[in-house]
């Protein structure tokens, strides 16, 4: 929203420089992104949170710079001029559930032509683009009240009636800048006669709308309901200053003032008079609301007393006429502050006048938490984790969730497995990884240009399940590596396990690709298994044996069944480790120990027998000469 | 020659002993030689040791005073071989070190680098334990109700248009199209863990969020947060205040510059927005921060009671504080990098500075 300053003070005095102006506004709450020096003028931008319809308004941001400045805005009222002749009608049917209210006029004999330059030089400021005089008077009324106007061509009003529904779903639609949309349910229409002409609190329509021709106006100000604007606006994708404010909320009691503000306007610029009586057709009539808030409450939700004066002063300058008793403040809240609703919203109106950054700071009392949270999780075990792949000479990487098709089938995966995002901010990104794979090879050719030697990982969520109601997300540990072997990641990736308590096997999630290895483990489910106690054995006191026995084998024998069928053979084989290999013959280095002696030449003799024996039994190897 | 005689020649004897040893060792330029000079006194037929052994030929009288002598003797030369074999293993040493060049690099270790995120989510992890408050973690791929609904953002509220969202494909179940998303805040956590546990809380979720949006210096559609949220009876303002004051200076440094400022988030109230002093324009005004001068770091606020009453808690009998610290902006903040993009670009020249 843009807000000129000369236009701000038209209705309020203001004594901060344009750059104070700005910081005390972002610290009561209207967020100010830029301030931009434009002739002798100063553009403010702000960013308008959801919760503010009013400051979608040149009057409601004067009012917010009165609370700041403790000063009261200037506003002046109209009236309407009673017709002197009822020469033009309508007859309106409206669906309350629709229009809250509907507040309309009609004017006769106007002459269509430019504004003068005061008010197109307004509407620049804002952003706007000067068209005619009518228009500009629609525009230029609901940026300085925040009620959105529209004023149809009377003439092309067919049957001088409205009717106001909810549209069926599929009609067409030409908007007055010449679009058409085929108009989803729900959508609130406003027809004549014969055919729609407006698509109320969005667009109006081409067939209605003023253009150089146009004699008789109907001017209307309407309340709609904000969850229909803002259901059709979304499903179109069509949104307007209008329809902003509209679902938000607009100020239920403001239509028939801005009404008489704009028809004056219409007056004074067109030469039209006035045709018709006011219409305003409402629900009920719609009026200030009461809250009361307990002092105590108040601070001790803030933690401060601030002073009564203090108070009265904010509430007095935000236009909330507090009462206060010993025990109790009580406001009234003007229909345009549609936000305070509750207690708590009083409380911070209070806190943001007060200023946010005069406060003190204070640490939380009460007690420390002893039991772990649902969902907890302890970060040691992963930190470990990561320290030690760290310490192996990986780097650590995060990397994208959302990855693109061609990422799937680079890696032979069908699409029809991934869990598909509805609407991707492209297609780059448009499935959750059910690997980091794709990731992390993108990433080690990446580098290539730069690096001989690349080893990186990632402790990151894969989301699994073909569907979204099957779908299962869970942390793996993956990592890639073109410069070490298979061996040397087993070793790492084993002892890793080992120091965290498990004895998890590493082996099958190894994988040999054509630029290295490649690994991925589920670390959430390994993570379970982290027992981490350990048990401390006593340092030997008695000396091992060691030796080193080669054997030749059939090269289809694994070296993993060879280990066990040695250490099978008895229990004081207290480790078997390959030492060397050369084609079929293999190099095995076993360490004897006894725990409580020495242990003789003879015993061990009689156990590398065994082991000879049962390994020509079992895999018919020959002993090396 | 008389007994008494011999004794006193005895006691010449030791001190003979004693000053040629010292000078011998003292004089001894390597460690070679000094080993040399210990053999020649010390030694098995060392001039000390026979010494010593002749000890027992005196009158048996006189032997405890020559035998002390002895002793101190023995001592003073054990002694001085001792610090004077540290003096040769010093100069030895510098003179290893006089034959290489010294100011040649070091052989680094091959080891990696801990990404910049994973250091300072654990430094966050860190301060906030200190604080009592514990981890939790949670799913990305999040209901509409935990995300939106338990927060007071009603379906249709102008609120979500500020949190752009992912849906997830939901053809093939029955599953209403929109109702299961990725989820765009951390804040999703408040509901799940509220709902399982009773106050007193004090919880961080750190975690992945997404969000349908244009990527630039300063947004991405993943990013990086860690939610916060304290629930007891008797929370205040000023304890948000003084909690936000205190970790976000625990993690850049006491000298960090914060200020405050209203906002709206339909599951606080009162809405607290935090700033804190660009790191990489210092207050210069940068595109990272928009020109600012400022960076926005750590939304927060009073819990709404809509969200109290959500979970079931009675909101008359606790209240509470939440926050959400944005986590890629607090490391690029602290790095003084000026692109969100860098943390996810897996460029080894990046991550090797870490």
């Amino acid at each position: 929203m843009k807000a000129p300053l000369s236009w701000l003070k038209k209705y309020v005095d203001i004594t901060l420089s344009p750059k104070t102006l700005g910081e005390r506004l972002t610290e009561v709450g209207l967020g100010t992104e830029k301030i931009i020096k434009e002739g002798d003028d100063t553009i403010f931008e702000f960013e308008i949170t959801p919760n503010r319809p009013d400051l979608l308004s040149i009057i409601g941001i004067a009012r917010e710079i009165a609370a700041l400045e403790k000063t009261k805005i200037k506003l002046n009222e109209y009236t309407i001029p009673t017709p002197k002749k009822k020469s033009l009608s309508l007859k309106l049917k409206t669906d309350y559930a629709l229009f809250y209210r509907w507040t309309g006029i009609c004017i006769a004999n106007i002459i269509i032509k430019p504004s003068p330059k005061w008010l197109e030089e307004r509407l620049i400021k804002v952003g706007l683009r000067p068209i005619n005089n009518i228009i500009d008077i629609t525009n230029y009324v609901m940026f300085e009240l925040g009620i959105p106007f529209h004023a149809f061509d009377y003439d092309q009003i067919k049957g001088a009636e409205m009717t106001v529904l909810e549209a069926k779903g599929g009609e067409s639609f030409t908007t007055v800048d010449e679009k058409t949309y085929y108009l989803p349910k729900g959508a609130i229409i406003i027809k004549d006669k014969e055919r729609i002409i407006d698509l109320a609190g969005i667009k109006g329509g081409l067939n209605s709308g003023i253009t150089q021709n146009t004699k008789n106006i109907f001017l209307h100000a309407t309340v709609d309901d904000p969850i229909h604007i803002r259901k059709t606006s979304q499903a179109l994708a069509l949104r307007s200053d209008a329809s902003a404010i509209y679902e938000r909320g607009v100020d239920k009691d403001g239509t028939l003032k801005a009404l008489e503000r704009a028809a004056n306007l219409v007056l004074e610029l067109t030469g039209g008079e006035i045709a018709s009586e006011i219409y305003d057709l409402k629900t009920e009539d719609f009026k200030p609301w009461k809250i009361t808030l307990p002092i105590n409450k108040l601070s001790m939700i803030l933690g401060i007393k601030i002073p009564e004066k203090e108070i009265i002063d904010i509430l007095t300058y935000l236009n909330l006429s507090p009462k206060i008793t010993k025990w109790i403040i009580e406001v009234t809240i003007p229909t345009y502050r549609n936000d305070l609703k509750i207690q708590e919203d009083i409380i911070e109106e209070i806190a943001r006048l007060y200023g946010y950054n005069n406060f003190p700071k204070t640490m939380p009392i009460g007690e420390v938490p002893t039991k772990n949270p649902p969902y907890f999780k302890s970060y040691k075990l992963e930190e470990r984790a990561k320290q030690f792949l760290v310490a192996g000479g990986f780097s650590e990487v995060y990397t994208y969730s959302l990855i693109s098709e061609a990422d799937l089938n680079s890696l032979g995966i069908d699409s029809i497995n991934a869990i598909r995002v509805d609407n991707p901010v492209s297609r780059e990104y448009e499935y959750l990884r059910p690997t980091i794979k794709s990731n992390l090879i993108k990433a080690l050719y990446q580098n290539k240009a730069n690096f001989n030697e690349i080893n990186l990982f990632e402790i990151g969520k894969v989301y699994k399940g073909k569907t979204v109601d099957k779908a299962e997300e869970y942390y793996v540990l993956s990592g890639i590596s073109n410069n070490k072997t298979f061996y040397e990641v087993k070793g790492l990736l084993g002892r890793m396990f080992a120091d965290l308590g498990t004895d998890y096997d590493p082996t099958e999630n190894i994988e040999i690709i054509e630029d290295g290895v490649f690994f991925e483990i589920n670390f959430s489910a390994s993570l379970e298994k982290m027992q981490n106690k350990k048990v401390f054995s006593p340092i030997p006191k008695y000396p091992s044996i060691t030796e080193d026995v080669t054997i030749i084998v059939n090269q289809k024998v694994k070296i993993g069944d060879i280990i066990q069928e040695i250490k099978k053979q008895s229990p004081l084989i207290i480790d078997v480790s390959l030492l060397d290999q050369f084609e079929d013959s293999k190099t095995f280095h076993i360490i004897y120990q006894h725990k409580e002696k020495n242990l003789t030449d003879e015993e061990v003799a009689k156990i590398r027998e065994k082991i000879i024996k049962s390994l020509k039994e079992k895999f018919g190897v020959k002993l090396k000469e | 020659m008389t007994p008494p005689r011999w004794t006193e020649l005895m006691e010449e004897v030791l001190i003979g002993i004693k000053n040629s040893a010292l000078t011998l060792i003292l004089e001894s330029e390597d460690l070679k030689a000094l080993e040399e000079v210990k053999l020649q006194f010390l030694g098995r037929s060392g001039r000390l040791t026979i010494a010593i052994k002749n000890i027992a030929k005196l009158p048996i009288q006189k032997r405890p005073e020559v035998g002390q002598l002895a002793n101190e003797v023995k001592k003073t030369i054990e002694e001085t071989i001792t610090e004077q074999e540290l003096k040769l293993k010093n100069l030895e040493s510098n003179k290893r070190k006089e034959q290489i060049d010294i100011t040649a690099p070091g052989i680094k270790p091959r080891i990696g680098h801990l990404h910049p995120m994973t250091q300072v989510l654990y430094d966050v992890v860190d301060v906030f334990k200190g604080i009592g408050f514990q981890p939790c973690d949670g799913p990305e791929i999040e209901t509409d109700y935990y995300n939106f609904e338990v927060l007071n953002i009603p379906k249709n509220h102008p609120a979500r248009d500020t949190q752009q969202t992912l849906y997830l494909d939901t053809r093939n179940t029955k599953i209403t199209p929109g109702e299961i998303i990725l989820r765009t805040q951390t804040s999703a956590m408040q509901g799940r863990v509220m709902e399982k546990a009773n106050p007193p809380l004090r919880v961080i979720v750190p975690g992945k969020n997404f969000r349908y949006e244009q990527v630039d210096a300063s947004h991405g559609f993943e990013f990086w947060q860690v939610e916060g949220f304290f629930v007891d009876t008797h929370v205040r303002l000023t304890d948000l205040f003084g909690t936000i004051d205190y970790v976000l200076k625990k993690l850049m440094g006491e000298k960090t510059k914060l200020k405050f400022a209203t906002t709206n988030f339909p599951f606080v109230e009162p809405g607290v927005d935090t700033y804190m002093e660009c790191s990489v324009c210092k207050r210069k005004g940068c595109s990272f921060c928009k020109q600012s001068g400022w960076s926005e770091i750590m939304p927060a606020g009073m819990i709404h009671p809509n969200v109290l009453k959500a979970v079931g808690y009675d909101p008359n009998k606790f209240s509470g504080f939440a926050f959400a610290i944005g986590l890629s902006r607090l490391v690029t903040l602290r790095y003084q990098m000026d692109d969100l993009r860098l943390l996810t670009n897996p460029d080894l020249r990046i991550l090797e500075q870490f």
